[in-house]
């Protein structure tokens, strides 16, 4: 932060409107102009509507905190929704953890098989419905050699010799982190018959850097995302990102970056989320 | 008093060529100066941040070309303080308005399409949680499992255990959470505007 360091009992008054004029406008200057100043509010307002939410005002805070945040019906739709967020986040929290225990119930299984018999016909659709499961659970033993195989591929596309040639048939877009894009329309790709290739631009907008960056490229809808590793930032703080059209079907896609330090912790991630036509 | 702002194609051009010389990254600037004007307009308990920020941009869209040949400095601090004097504009206008001090402040009271969109709200929610990783997902769920003194506890074990500080473990969660009410907004957007 910029100057004299700002507190945070100081913002947390600045979204009251509690404090003088001078140091009111300085931060609202800085809010304007300094990146970290801004998300040093914007996490300073998050926590008090936190605070609002589960009581945690004093009386008069609250009512600052009503006057500012929950009057206009728009006003009221954001809390409404960090309100939602939180409720979900607290149920989750709170549903136990299902745990099957296989052992038990293979017991008792044998032990009644061998004391009645007639059991058998059930015995019969139960291995039925086994064999149904298990060639199931093949399928989607398959379905994930596959996504390895495309992984590796990645791998084998993305590695810093694949990235220094151009290849032909290839198209790229530029893509901003969803947090700095604001209201602006998802970038949207759309792939010739012959393209091949759709290279990604990813600005690293966070401070510090890292010696490699890691991404997951996830289509909306399907549960589990591609993952490319060893990803390099170039000098102007950009990662590029090569994907095969033939993985892309239409729909909306996310990739979360994150960077990893060499002791392997990771950076918070960025969002990043485009659109392939037909 | 919500209204929308009628700047000339030729000064709104001079707006964003005074933002940044290069176009596309003035459209971005233009749009975040924007969301974070009515952001301060909030915060200063106006009623009508969008129509206070409308203003301002009315305002110094009939001054940019001349101001724009002397202003030395980021151009935001100009917007920073025309928005300032709309404030007070603003605030003497609504003199007459029972101060706060004197006053009960009512409850927010939920109108009733805001009540109808209760469903909405719960299928946005459901679709954008979909969208998050699932570390991010855990994450979530983690740092809001307790509240008041014992998520305090709860926040500097979750932070131990991430091997970061808990002011770091603050930002991570709110960009992740940031994302995610994007998310929703535009999806309530979306629903709404099909309506």
């Amino acid at each position: 932060m910029k100057e004299e360091s700002i507190t945070d009992a100081q913002l947390r008054e600045f979204l009251l409107g509690g404090l003088d004029d001078d140091t009111r406008q300085r931060i609202e200057r800085l809010f304007l102009t300094d990146a970290q100043t801004k998300e040093s509010v914007l996490v300073t307002e998050q926590d008090l509507i936190e605070d609002y939410l589960e009581d945690g005002l004093s009386k008069e805070d609250k009512e600052r905190f009503v006057s500012r945040y929950a009057q206009t019906a728009e006003q009221r739709r954001k809390l409404g929704i960090t309100k939602s967020i939180r409720d979900w986040a607290a149920t989750e929290a709170k549903t136990p953890q299902v745990r099957v225990a296989t052992v038990s119930v293979w017991s008792r299984f044998w032990t009644q098989l061998r004391s009645k018999p007639v059991f058998v016909v059930p015995i019969t659709v139960t291995i039925v419905i086994a064999v149904v499961l298990a060639i199931v659970w093949l399928n989607s033993q398959r379905e994930r050699r596959k996504h390895l195989a495309i992984e590796q591929e990645l791998a084998q596309l993305n590695s810093p010799e694949s990235l220094r040639e151009e290849p032909p048939h290839m198209i790229s877009q530029k893509l901003k982190p969803v947090n700095i894009r604001g209201l602006e329309p998802e970038p949207a790709v759309s792939p010739r018959p012959d393209t091949q290739i759709i290279q990604l631009s990813l600005p690293w907008i966070q401070k510090d850097r890292y010696p490699t960056y890691e991404a997951e490229v996830r289509r909306f809808d399907d549960d589990e995302p591609f993952k490319i590793s060893n990803l390099h930032a170039e000098s102007d703080d950009i990662i590029r990102v090569r994907l095969r059209t033939d993985i892309l079907r239409p729909g909306n896609y996310q990739i979360h970056l994150r960077g990893i330090a060499n002791d392997g912790t990771r950076s918070s991630d960025e969002e990043y989320s485009f659109t392939v036509n037909d | 008093m919500s209204r929308h702002s009628a700047i000339p194609p030729e000064s709104f051009e001079e707006i964003l060529a005074w933002l940044d010389p290069d176009r596309e990254v003035a459209g971005t600037r233009y749009v975040q100066l924007r969301h974070d004007l009515a952001n301060i307009f909030n915060w200063r308990g106006c009623r009508d941040p969008e129509g206070l920020t409308d203003e301002v941009f009315d305002r110094v869209a009939k001054k940019v070309h001349e101001v724009r040949q002397t202003y030395e400095g980021d151009p935001r601090l100009y917007f920073c303080a025309v928005a300032n004097n709309v404030v007070k504009e603003e605030l003497k206008k609504i003199k007459t308005q029972v101060r706060l001090d004197d006053a009960e402040v009512p409850e927010p009271i939920a109108t009733a399409s805001e009540k109808d969109g209760t469903l909405d709200m719960e299928e946005c929610l459901q679709s954008c949680l979909a969208k998050l990783s699932d570390e991010n997902r855990k994450l979530i769920v983690a740092y809001y499992a307790k509240e008041k003194q014992a998520k305090i506890d709860n926040r500097i074990e979750l932070a131990r255990q991430f091997g970061i500080s808990v002011e770091t473990l603050r930002v991570k969660v709110y960009r992740i959470r940031a994302s995610l009410q994007q998310c929703i907004e535009r999806c309530l957007e979306r629903k709404a505007n099909r309506k």
